[in-house]
Formats: structure tokens, sequence, C-alpha cells
């Protein structure tokens, strides 16, 4: 039996996406598999999806999207980089919340912020907020203390749909400690074994430059990490994108590989509601 | 009858192929007093000819402030002795001219570009042909055979900065149609208003500054419009993004009071 487990982000309501992506899984004989939110929102298959997540049984923690449809728009008001990515947002926030039954609601109201097991930690954002994005060039030092500080030696997230593997090694702390009566300061240096963080992109919107889905697969005993492209019907959810009534350029949008919203920039970025 | 210290030239071309920059570089260098003035393009089967609404006239006149876009008839500047005195007058007569191939003979002009200029009592001294004289830029003379054009009055209308760069991408890359070609003058609530222009043909689009900036205090009485030609645009979709690109009073105010209590604007010029 394999140890190896896959990890999914953003599905963002994309069944087609979703569906290929667990055909690719299966087909390597891969078992567990880890889901870091965002289920919904934008995409025009919310129920379904979320139905799929809940029938395979798939250990899932909240994203902000999944968190904003239960608690409302003042989850985060902060989070859009433009008024036109704020109105497209709300249109679809208030469209996914109409068509979510109340029993999906009720599994995404239940969702946890994290899941950990052993050395791995599973986030939507990063280990502070769903809201955070953990850009790949982001300051080498606050990714490593977001590691860090969360106990384990590797942060797998989604939230920027950019997958990425950032290696964070030769890092260390160092402090002169000067103490009364003695002319020269004490040095102490703490050496810190190598982090990663691993970005499982997007299942339902990437955004790495083509249509096609990502997520990683993860091999715990040999430590390997891989990156995989998965492709899928991208027409026939731009045809359900319209068929439900969502805004056309978000088909116009998934069909050339952008997100449906621009991200926001501000890889610091904490909504601090 | 024009008087000898002037000198008319006409200037054709499709659109977006240069004629613009070509004739501001060229009014830049004429040391005496110069003059702009648009014709309309002669009309083509299945081409329609895009408004301008005064976009051009209005960037060159940024970027000269004292072009003479005539409100009149635009001979009278031609023997305006106030005008004149002892230098010599360059008038610059811009027609969109979609089929290029055509020859530099003042005979050979389209008959419809000839009868204005006879209405106007203007005589070319010098003709210039994108696409035929081989001095010219000539990376932008698109083979044109079918055109929709569309005109959006943008007047008091201020833009969220962020949006715009997204509904630009989205207009220039195909969301609403096959867009050959798009220039418009843009409001920022800081009072920063840019021209931005962009060619099928080219890389990337321009973003220019216009030198005049207005205070951030409301919306600025300036010429704000933009113009797209291409093929199956979709008017409604590019209208109702530019809706929700628009800050609404409030959020104007939300913008623009920070500004004036800081007193880091930008300064107003001219």
């Amino acid at each position: 039996m394999t140890t190896t487990h896959a990890v999914i982000s953003c599905l963002h309501a994309n069944l087609a996406a979703l569906e290929a992506v667990l055909e690719d899984i299966d087909q390597q004989g891969i078992s567990t598999i880890t889901c870091l939110g965002d289920l919904v929102g934008y995409g025009p298959q919310p129920n379904e999806v979320v139905q799929l997540v809940r029938e395979r049984a798939i250990p899932t923690c909240q994203g902000c999207w999944d968190e904003d449809i239960i608690d409302g728009l003042n989850a985060c008001e902060c989070s859009y980089p433009s008024q036109l990515a704020e109105k497209r947002g709300h249109r679809a926030h208030h469209w996914t919340a109409d068509q979510l039954t109340e029993e999906n609601k009720a599994f995404l109201a239940g969702l946890p912020m994290t899941l950990r097991k052993d050395q791995l930690l599973f986030v939507h954002g990063s280990p502070n907020s769903q809201h955070e994005y953990l850009l790949p060039d982001m300051n080498a030092f606050a990714a490593l203390e977001r590691v860090e500080t969360a106990g384990v030696e590797t942060l797998f997230c989604g939230h920027t749909h950019q997958p990425y593997i950032r290696e964070l090694s030769g890092g260390s702390i160092q402090v002169k400690v000067q103490a009364r009566g003695t002319k020269t300061p004490r040095e102490e240096t703490m050496t810190l074994p190598m982090r990663r963080i691993v970005n499982a992109g997007s299942v339902g919107e990437p955004r790495h430059g083509n249509t096609k889905a990502t997520y990683v697969v993860h091999d715990p005993i040999s430590g390997d990490i891989n990156i995989r492209e998965v492709d899928y019907d991208v027409a026939k959810t731009c045809q359900a994108i319209l068929d439900a009534g969502l805004p056309d350029v978000f088909a116009w949008r998934l069909r050339h590989g952008f997100e449906y919203a621009e991200r926001a920039e501000d890889a610091s970025h904490v909504c601090e509601r | 009858m024009p008087l000898a210290m002037s000198q008319v030239w006409l200037v054709l071309g499709p659109p977006g192929c240069g004629k613009t920059s070509w004739i501001r570089d060229q009014l830049v260098r004429h040391p005496g007093p110069c003059a702009y003035w648009r014709l309309q393009g002669p009309s083509f089967e299945n081409l329609e000819q895009g408004l301008d609404g005064g976009i051009d006239g209005a960037w060159l006149n940024d970027q000269i402030p004292e072009l003479q876009i005539p409100a009149g008839q635009p001979s009278d500047l031609l023997m305006d002795d106030r005008l004149l005195r002892d230098q010599e007058l360059l008038m610059v007569v811009e027609v969109q001219h979609f089929q290029a191939a055509i020859s530099t003979c003042p005979e050979d002009i389209h008959p419809q570009i000839s009868k204005q200029l006879a209405n106007l009592h203007l005589k070319p001294g010098r003709i210039v042909n994108f696409g035929v004289d081989s001095y010219l830029p000539n990376q932008d003379t698109l083979n044109f055979t079918t055109l929709e054009a569309l005109d959006i009055d943008l007047q008091d209308s201020i833009w969220d900065p962020n949006s715009l760069s997204s509904f630009w991408f989205e207009l220039v890359n195909g969301a609403y149609g096959d867009v050959y070609r798009a220039k418009a003058l843009v409001n920022l609530p800081d009072g920063r208003c840019f021209f931005c222009n962009w060619i099928v043909s080219q890389q990337g689009s321009q973003f220019l500054p216009l030198e005049r900036i207005e205070p951030p205090h409301g919306r600025p009485k300036r010429l704000s419009r933009l113009v797209v030609q291409g093929k199956a645009l979709n008017p409604t979709g590019i209208r109702s993004t530019i809706e929700e690109c628009l800050f609404s009073d409030e959020v104007l105010e939300l913008h623009q009071a920070p500004l004036r209590e800081t007193n880091n604007n930008l300064q107003p010029t001219r």
C-alpha cells in the first residue's frame, strides 16, 4: 500500500476539473487526498463539487470562499484588489450563496481551519489566516516564520493558485547578548533545519500560465513532491458558467487561463476584521 | 487664398498606424505656430469609421499647449496676420484612410477627402501617406476588410486605477470581441489623465500621462472618451464593465479627501 498522498486546493465549483484530477489521482493508486479549501466561488457547480468531496470523504480545511459563504461578505472586505474585482466577486458570492443547499453550507461551516499530520500542516492561505497569500517570492524570513511557528517541517497551502515548492534551507537566528558587567557580548546562534512550503495550485481556477488543473503528490518517505497538471474539459465548464447566468467574462477568463478576479499582490495581507 | 507663410500637410493612414504620434513629433519640431485639423475619412464597404471624438486633438493639445485647433474654418488661420507675423504656420490635417495603397499625387486623393478640403479652402502642399511613403513607420498598416466601431463618452467619469488596468487588459485581449484598435482618454482620482493607446499589431499598450493635472476636487470637466474598432464587438459587455470600474461620488471623495488633507497630491498644472 502506498503512503503517497495527494493535495488538492481551490476547486472553485469547477466540476469537470475536479473529476479529471480525481481520476488522475485514482490512476496512480493514491487513496489519501487532502483538500485545502475554496470548494466554491466563481464557478458554476458549487453543490456538485461539495457533494463530490463529501462522497469521497476527503479531509478538507476551510478556504476563504468557504468561510465567506457562511459568514457573509463581511468576512473579509479587504481582499479585492480593485473595485471591478470586488463587484464581480460580490456577484459570484450572492449567486453561490443562493445556489448552495443548507446541507452543503453546513458542511462548509464545519470545516476546520487547519489539518495536521505528523510534521505536515495543511492550510488554505497560511497558518495565520485563510486570506493571507504565501506567494513564491515572499520574503524568506517571513516565509520561514510561517512554517517555524506552526511547528512543522512542511506547510501545504493554496490560495495563490500558483503551484510551487519552496525550500527554506540555511535558516538561522543569531542573537548577541550583552550581560551586565561583561565587555564582550555573547553570541548565540540557532540553526534551523530545512523547511518547505508547498503550494498545491488550483484545481478549478488555474493561474500558472495555462488552463490545466494543478495539484501536488507527496511521498512522505522519500520526501519527493511532484506538481501535476491535468487536462480537463474547459469548454464544458465555460458553457456551464454561461448557462448559470454568471458573468460571461468569467468564462472568457477561465478559457484563457486567467483567474476570475485578480489576486491581491500584497503577500503580507492578513485580514484584521 | 492662403498666404505664402503657411503650409498644409495632409496625413493619411489606417487606424493605429502611428499618424498622431508622427504628427506630434513634427509639430514639436516646427519653430513657428502650428495647427491641427481632423477630416472625416472616406467610407469603404464593411469598414466603419471610428469616431475619434476629439481624443487625438486633446492629446496633441496637451502635448503642445500652443497648438491651434480651429473652432471655425481652418483656412482662416492661414490668413491670420496676428498668428503668422514673420513665422511660417504649419497646419496638419489628419485623415483615417483604411486603404493604404494610394499614390501621393494630389490628383489621386479620394474624392470624399478632396471635396472636404475644397469646402475648407485647404490645399495641401505635402501629402504624407502611411503605408505608401517608405520613410514612415509601416509596421502597423493593417489590411482591414471588416470593421465595427464603438464610441463611448466618458465625460465626468473617474476610474478606479486597478479596475482600469483589468478592463483594458480584457478589452485588448478579446473579452469583448476582436479589438483591432482602442484608444481612450481616462481620468484618475488623483487628477491625472491618461491617453491609453493600443493596436493589434503592436506589442503592449501605451499609457501616456497628460501634462495637465487637475486638482483632486471632484470630476474634471475635460474630454474623456473611449473609441474601439474591431469585429464582433460586445458593446453591452464593454459598457457594463466600464460601469463597474467607475467611482461613485462617495467613493471618489474617499480617495480624494486624503490627497487634499495631506497636501501630498499632485500639483495642478497650467
